[in-house]
Formats: structure tokens, sequence, C-alpha cells
């Protein structure tokens, strides 16, 4: 049996980000399309639908709909990277080594959502300087904790994909499915009981849905709408607690099986 | 390329513990799904301090049993020892006392030399300053040191397999698989990389298990050579020894009828009794002991249609095809 350690978690940490530091395309592209939609196409549509006097709530609600996107966005580009470290890089010297495979998969998951923690802070800035307004008090922990732990099933998720799948172009070709499609059901850019009723069943289930609903409770003074629309209780904490719950959950069975089919993909 | 040879390696030192040798394969299978029988049954057991080869072609079981050993393939049946750890039972003891040198590179290209090279230290708990002194000591001796700070994607095919033998040694250890060290390398390169494994194994006196398909690479690697073919080890012995069976000369004869009845007529005047192959219209014949001027005035005496005739000394691929029926490689 192999000994669970995680003694080489921070070498493995510091190589990924270097690789990602090393390749700044990894960092630039997931970000492109958010920051475009938060910075610029946010604004001028709010130009357009939001109602007199609501621009800002409506800044705000885009923003976070758009960090809904960077996040599956990122962590998708950053599971390239197993798939590149398997035909090109050093992955086989990583499985002779004298250390779990389980922290292969940790440091490289570390690494991504570390990268991802960036990111969103950059779209958060980018997005308070075109008119959003954030709340930041008390309720941000529930912010930090929902983009954790949806990072982490993302990534999960990645992991297992780039695992799975032959190619990079595999990979690419689901990324829509997994990372894309999620975010139009899962209310992002309107409430999810204005989805057709069958939908909404699906909704109340996908990580993103109650992700994001954590997102808007903890940086919007009225963020307790998407929460009450997924579990319709009355007390905003017992549904945000709910929801990180649901998305802990998920984060920790993608991040069990990620590492289950990553030791099984090292020996043949 | 001229290496010194000074400082004494941790891994020079006697191991403790292993049975009956560094390496130790019993009865090792491996057959992958769909039923492909890659390897078929395969024993041995290589010294410490030794060199030992697997010679065969592609296809022949190589790669796998050097996957057994090395922990990235498992077994079907058998066990396989590193320095007396069991790779199957206790693979971290066995990953801990061996490092590999890939067929192809596996490197981070978009990181320095020096940054391959301190990941592999890290990896593998070398203490800081050892680590270090080591990873000066090996580059320059081999050439490398003034490259550490590039992208290992600005370095040529035999900098980078130089990069990742030194990498291997970094940690110490007491086994190094080198799985076809110079294949896709050219000539010039190849004949580097020899005398740079030579003088790392002096150096290090650490125990090598190295596969491959050119004769050459066996002769001048290993002390002691297994012929695997069809993944069952049909030979063993040390490249002298393997030579010597067949041995002072050999007559090769091809020719223009059929290559059987000129067989027979041959073995009619006392030549090619023993150890004759007949690959297509070439025969080569051992001619245990028999003057090689004797056996060309025999032939000429048959009347054979004769396209070409030589006499020459016997070399691996010779013994490859006696034991095998196959040619092992091209030159």
């Amino acid at each position: 049996m192999t000994t669970f350690t995680f003694t080489a978690v921070p070498a493995l940490y510091q190589r990924r980000l270097t690789l990602s530091v090393r390749t700044p395309r990894e960092l630039l592209v997931p970000l492109v399309t958010p920051v475009l939609f938060a910075v610029i196409i946010a604004p001028a549509l709010a130009s357009i639908i939001a109602a007199p006097g609501a621009r800002t709530a409506y800044m705000t609600f885009v923003a976070l709909a758009t960090a809904g996107l960077l996040i599956p966005l990122n962590t998708m580009f950053s599971g390239i990277g197993v798939i590149v470290d398997r035909q090109q890089g050093a992955q086989r010297e990583l499985l002779v080594a004298p250390i779990s495979r389980a922290s292969i998969v940790t440091g490289n998951m570390l690494a991504a959502v570390s990268i991802t923690a960036l990111q969103v802070a950059v779209l958060v800035v980018c997005a308070e300087l075109r008119g959003a307004a954030f709340v930041t008090g008390g309720r941000l922990a529930w912010f930090a904790a929902s983009a954790l732990a949806f990072s982490v099933m993302m990534y999960a998720v990645a992991e297992l994909m780039a695992n799975r799948l032959p190619s990079p172009e595999a990979y690419i070709g689901a990324v829509p499915a997994v990372a894309i499609v999620p975010w139009f059901l899962a209310g992002t850019l309107y409430p999810i009981t204005s989805l057709p009723h069958w939908l909404v069943y699906i909704a109340r289930v996908l990580p993103l849905t109650h992700a994001l609903a954590l997102l808007r409770y903890g940086l919007t003074s009225d963020g307790a709408a998407a929460l009450h629309n997924i579990w319709g209780m009355r007390s905003p904490a017992e549904m945000a607690a709910l929801s990180l719950a649901v998305t802990c959950g998920y984060a920790v069975v993608a991040t069990v099986a990620a590492m289950r089919i990553f030791a099984r993909q090292g020996v043949q | 390329m001229a290496i010194n040879v000074t400082e004494a390696h941790p891994a020079a030192r006697p191991a403790p513990g292993p049975e009956h040798g560094m390496i130790v394969a019993e009865e090792l299978v491996k057959t992958y799904p769909g039923g492909v029988h890659a390897v078929r049954g395969i024993s041995f057991s290589v010294a410490a301090g030794e060199s030992f080869g697997l010679l065969g072609p592609n296809g022949a079981g190589k790669s796998t049993t050097i996957g057994m050993l090395n922990t990235t393939i498992r077994p079907t049946s058998g066990r396989a020892l590193l320095a007396g750890h069991d790779v199957q039972a206790d693979p971290m003891g066995a990953r801990r006392v061996s490092s590999v040198v890939f067929q192809d590179p596996v490197l981070d290209r978009p990181l320095t030399g020096r940054q391959n090279l301190q990941l592999h230290l890290r990896l593998w708990r070398v203490p800081k300053e050892d680590g270090l002194a080591r990873l000066a000591g090996l580059t320059a001796a081999v050439g490398l040191a003034c490259l550490l700070d590039r992208p290992v994607a600005t370095y040529s095919g035999g900098q980078r397999r130089r990069l990742e033998i030194v990498r291997a040694l970094l940690s110490a250890p007491r086994v190094l698989f080198l799985d076809e060290p110079t294949a896709g390398l050219d000539t010039r390169v190849r004949h580097d990389l020899f005398d740079t494994i030579t003088a790392l194994r002096e150096r290090t006196g650490v125990t090598v298990l190295l596969t491959t398909h050119y004769l050459d690479e066996a002769e001048r690697l290993c002390d002691r050579l297994a012929i695997i073919e069809g993944g069952l080890i049909v030979a063993c012995d040390t490249p002298a020894r393997l030579l010597a069976s067949l041995g002072d000369a050999v007559l090769e004869l091809r020719t223009g009828g059929e290559p059987a009845a000129a067989l027979a007529a041959l073995r009619g005047r006392g030549i090619g009794g023993d150890g004759a192959v007949v690959i297509g219209g070439t025969i080569t014949i051992p001619l245990h002991g028999m003057p090689p001027s004797r056996a060309v005035e025999l032939v000429h005496a048959l009347d054979l249609p004769v396209r070409a005739l030589a006499t020459r000394v016997p070399t691996l691929d010779d013994v490859y095809l006696r034991l095998t029926g196959n040619r092992i490689s091209p030159g």
C-alpha cells in the first residue's frame, strides 16, 4: 500500500506555479473574456437594460455572474497542463518519485486555485472600477469559502477529464459542456425561477448555482435572493450553510475521484 | 567528452539488505488487457555495482520489464526487489532507492535545467547541501554547468539526455534504470553518451539496468546481457562469453540459389554443423575453430551459386540470430 503523504506538495505546487508563470497564456487567456464582459459588455448593456437608478446593482450582479464563468474557464485551462505533462512534460518522472500520487494532484490543484483566486481578485477590482459596488463585511467569508470550494471542484473535474481524455483536442471539445453550459442555467444573468419549471430542478443541483448564490450572498447587500430561489427558506445563514455544504460535498467527491483516477492511470 | 572522476559518491557504498542482488526479478509476467503477453516469465539478478543489459528488438518486452521494476507497470505475476524493497509491497521504498532515465525526454521544457534538477532533489528529499554539491559536481562532469540557467527547450537532444542522466543520479540511487538511453540520437552524441555513462558509473558505483536494441551500446555499457525475445530471456551471460559461443570467426555466404540446399551441401563438407542461421538468401555459419581460409576453399570447391562470401569475427548480432532467428538491428 502506498503511503499517503503530502510532504512533496510544496515542491509540486511551486513547480506548477512556475510552469504557469512561464506560460503567460495560461494566466491571460481565461481572464480575457470575463474581464471584457465585466468591464466593457456589462456597462454597455446596462445603458440599455438597467432600470434608472439600478445601474450599480446591475453592474454588481453581472460582475459576480462573470466570476461564475471565470472560475470554470481558468480551472479548465489549468487541466490542459496535465495533458501537456503526460505527453511532453515530466509526469513520468513524478510517477517514479517516492511521493504519493495524490500529492501530484494536490500540488497542481493548489496552483490552479491560487491562479484562479488572483484572477477573481482582478475581475472584482476591474468591475468595481467600472461601477460595481461590493459589500465587504462579515459575509466576505462566504464569498471566499464558496470561491475556494467551487475552484477545487472545477479543477478536480478538469484533472479527471485530463486523465480520461486521450488528447488536447478531445479535452478542448469537452470544455464548453462542462464550463459554459451550466453558466446559462445557474442563475448567472437571471434568477433560476425564471427558467422553465423542469429546468429549475436541474439548476438547483448544479454546483455553480450554489456557488454563485454564495458569491452574491457574500459580496452584495441583497444577495440572499439567489439562495432563497434554491432553498425557499427564511434564514439566509442557514441557506448559505446548506449551499456551502453542497459545494464542498461536490468538491470532496470530485477531488477523491480525480486522485483515484490519476493513481490508477499512473500504473498500467 | 573527457570526464573527471574525483569525488566518491554515496551510492558507491555497498547496499545492505538485498538477499540475492541489488535487482532481483523472479518469474515476472505481464499480460495486458486483450491477452497481449508482453513478458512471459523473466528471472534475473543484478549484483551491486553491476551493469546489466536487456537486449532485444522493439516489442520484445524490455520496457515492460523496466516498467514493472520502476513501479509504473503492475506485474500480472512474479516478484521483483530493488535493494531489498519489493516493488509491489513497498513501492515507495523501491522508488526511493532508484531513478529512471526514460526512453523519451521527460523534462519540463519551459523550466531551466537547474529547476528540473532541483525538483528532483526536493522530491527525493536530498539534504540541501548534499544536493547542491552533487548537482555542481555532476553537471560540471558532463559539461552542462554553463547551460543550467537556460530553459530546457533550448537544449539539444544530447544535452537533454545528459541532463536527465545527471538528474537521475542526484538522489544517489542504488539502482539506475536506463531505458534505451541513446535512442534517436546521432552517432557522435551516442558515443559521447557512452563515455558519460561509463564515467558516471565509475564515479557513483550505481547498479545499472539498461535496455537497448543497439549492439554497440550493449557491448560498451554492460557487464552482463540478457537477450530477450517475445517476452522471454533466451540467453544471459557476459558479452565476451556470448560471443565466444560462436568461436573466433563466422562465414557469411549470400547465395543466389536455394539456401537450404546450399546449407545441406556445406554440412556435407563439415561446415555449418552447429549453429548455422539462414535469413533470406544469407547463411551465417560459426566456424568453431576451422581456419577461415580453409572454409572459403571448401565453399569454392562446392561450386555453389555464391553472390557474396566473407569471413569475419562474430558479433552480438550473430549471437542474437542464432538464438532467435531474427536480426536485431540494421547496423
